[in-house]
């Protein structure tokens, strides 16, 4: 019973961090119309900056989350327009060469981290590292409940942003319906060029704390990118709401099947249980998809 | 009248080389003609869905691996079937999974079929990994066959069979125009009386049946497969990468992508081996076709093709509004 409870308690910290970038990976992709490949490699680039700050200069890995939010939140301010323009130029399928696009962009992230940092696996050293709370009879590793925390903290203010302001009013009439929100006077060119690059900062947010918890190295990229499109599509493309949901239900899916199957088999089992789902509920099970 | 002879000859000419080729230069050639031939023939298998009927597949390694493991598992000790007898079985083995992913998730829009085909290929790399029968993360050797000839005619014939059956299916028949219609707008093509399910099923079918046997020929060939060979994410990359740059949805856009490629492909590899950085290149390239390129290489050649595309797509735009376009 104590390995249960522990294995959900896992489970559900671990599903609150993925919770950040599927939630901004879901706001990307109803303003943009754009799947994104790359979110995995902005997973990994945090993850990198957290360990080269620490590293290098010596500082807590933990400094480097307003840092990776400022520098790749400027990034992807530069790249939204590129793919607002292809998503919406007039050539032949212009939805195709958007995922196109970003599926090169993945791509290249990828053969570039390699070749530049190798295959090695780094960690982000914290001040928590190593340090663990005792819960009766459960055990959490300090990191964990750190990075919970700052997801929380992320997320909670992304839905106030969302829900309590007048931009954020303009995001999600956007993601309803682009031409009454341009109707409506919204800049939609703008708007999907600081939708993009919000969500590319708060996804190199979460994989510096993504680092932290576990390591980093180019091909896990793959993995966080499977994660944003489980999630996709367990809550419907572009619902933002039942990302949440289906964040935490895939951190705890996965702590499962580690814990009492085996670790080679949670990725066998995360792609199976989306490939199911996509056979049966197509629309995402929480059916809320566009 | 002149445009077409002048293509007759050329067509002609390149099959005369071709044909003669294993007389004109040694092993080492042969085998990087061989792979040529291999990566064209994928390129235009993978440009049957994506680019007539445009669905992006994210995932076509996993019908590549199906027919190089199915070959594999069929020529071991146990079975010791004969080479010819599991290439059918392969495309069977194929065809059915095909259906299997394509029939739910081919209704809905490009972006979840794109998922699918991506999940799928990896649920492949990972069931392989983990399972005993197929050798694991270790992989499977087959009975070891070293004649270069017979390889380098067994990829010319699938090759130039794909592309004989593409140029007859989807260039001169009333099943290609459906297929056209249906990319170009489904709705439409759906008032039409064009059953758009049935069709895109066919042409998945189709289009991974045809990878399936270069992976059958590739597992003889290398004679060793593991997961990550022929199931890898990187075969599907370097297919799209040839497709895109060669020209999406043109009959010989893929070959020459795929030739093109896989030439700049061995000389990297000659010159500094197997190396990273060829990813990089791949995404940068494929980064550069689409924002610079999007009609491809062979938009270069036939100026028609490119500017009737465009043509057809602004009239459509105005006669529905064009709900995903948003003003401009």
């Amino acid at each position: 019973m104590d390995l249960f409870l522990q294995t959900l308690l896992n489970g559900l910290l671990i599903g609150g961090v993925i919770a950040t970038f599927t939630i901004g990976f879901q706001l990307a992709f109803g303003v943009l119309h754009v799947i994104d490949f790359a979110v995995g490699g902005w997973v990994v680039l945090g993850g990198y900056l957290g360990y080269y700050m620490a590293a290098g200069l010596g500082v807590d890995g933990f400094l480097a989350i307003p840092i990776a939010f400022v520098l790749f939140g400027a990034i992807g301010y530069l790249i939204g327009p590129i793919l607002y323009n292809v998503r919406n130029s007039r050539t032949a399928r212009p939805e195709l060469m958007a995922l196109a696009l970003t599926f090169g962009l993945f791509t290249l992230l990828r053969g570039g981290m390699l070749t530049a940092w190798g295959f090695n696996t780094h960690s982000v050293p914290t001040a928590l590292s190593g340090e663990s709370l005792a819960v009766g009879p459960l055990t959490v590793p300090l990191v964990r409940v750190a990075a919970a925390v700052f997801a929380v903290a992320i997320a909670g203010g992304l839905f106030v942003f969302l829900y309590r302001t007048r931009y954020g009013l303009a995001i999600r009439a956007t993601a309803e319906s682009r031409q009454n929100a341009a109707l409506m006077g919204v800049n939609i060119r703008r708007l999907s060029a600081n939708v993009y690059g919000l969500y590319a900062g708060i996804t190199a947010m979460a994989g510096v704390l993504m680092g932290a918890i576990f390591s980093v190295n180019p091909e896990v990229g793959l993995r966080y990118t499977l994660f944003a499109f489980f999630v996709a599509v367990l809550a419907g493309l572009g619902s933002v709401g039942g990302a949440l949901v289906a964040a935490l239900l895939l951190g705890v899916i996965e702590a499962f099947v580690a814990t009492y199957v085996g670790s080679s088999y949670s990725l066998l089992a995360i792609f199976a249980t989306l490939f199911l789902v996509l056979l049966v509920s197509p629309r995402g099970i929480l059916r809320h998809g566009l | 009248m002149k445009p077409r002879w002048a293509g007759l000859l050329l067509l002609i000419a390149v099959i005369g080389v071709l044909a003669l080729l294993p007389m004109l230069v040694n092993n080492y050639w042969l085998r990087i003609a061989t792979g040529a031939l291999m990566w064209a023939g994928l390129a235009c298998s993978w440009n049957i869905l994506g680019g007539y009927a445009g669905y992006i597949n994210f995932g076509h390694s996993a019908f590549f691996g199906l027919g190089a493991y199915v070959t594999a598992l069929l020529m071991g000790d146990k079975l010791a079937w004969p080479f010819f007898a599991t290439v059918p079985a392969g495309m069977v083995v194929t065809a059915l999974f095909a259906i299997i992913i394509g029939a739910p998730t081919l209704r809905l829009r490009g972006a979840y079929f794109a998922i699918a085909t991506w999940a799928f290929a990896e649920v492949l790399i990972q069931f392989a990994s983990v399972m005993d029968f197929t050798g694991g993360i270790g992989g499977i050797g087959l009975p070891p066959f070293l004649d270069e000839r017979f390889f380098y005619f067994a990829m010319f014939a699938a090759a130039a069979l794909t592309y004989l059956i593409t140029w007859a299916l989807f260039e001169r028949s009333r099943f290609g125009l459906k297929v056209k219609a249906l990319r170009d707008h489904e709705l439409a093509a759906e008032a039409m009386g064009i059953n758009t399910s049935l069709v895109k099923l066919q042409t998945f079918v189709l289009s991974a049946v045809t990878a399936s046997v270069f992976g059958a020929i590739f597992a003889y060939w290398v004679t060793f497969i593991n997961p990550k060979s022929v199931f890898g994410g990187d075969i599907t990359d370097q297919m799209v990468v040839m497709v895109l740059l060669g020209g999406l949805g043109s009959l010989w856009g893929p070959a020459l992508g795929g030739v093109g490629l896989f030439v700049v492909n061995r000389l990297i590899w000659m010159y500094w081996g197997d190396t990273a950085f060829y990813i990089a290149i791949l995404g940068a390239a494929i980064v550069l076709v689409v924002l610079f390129m999007p009609n491809g290489i062979a938009s270069l050649f036939s100026r028609r093709a490119a500017k009737s595309g465009a043509v057809l797509d602004k009239a459509v735009g105005k006669l529905v509004g064009d709900d995903q376009g948003g003003p401009n």
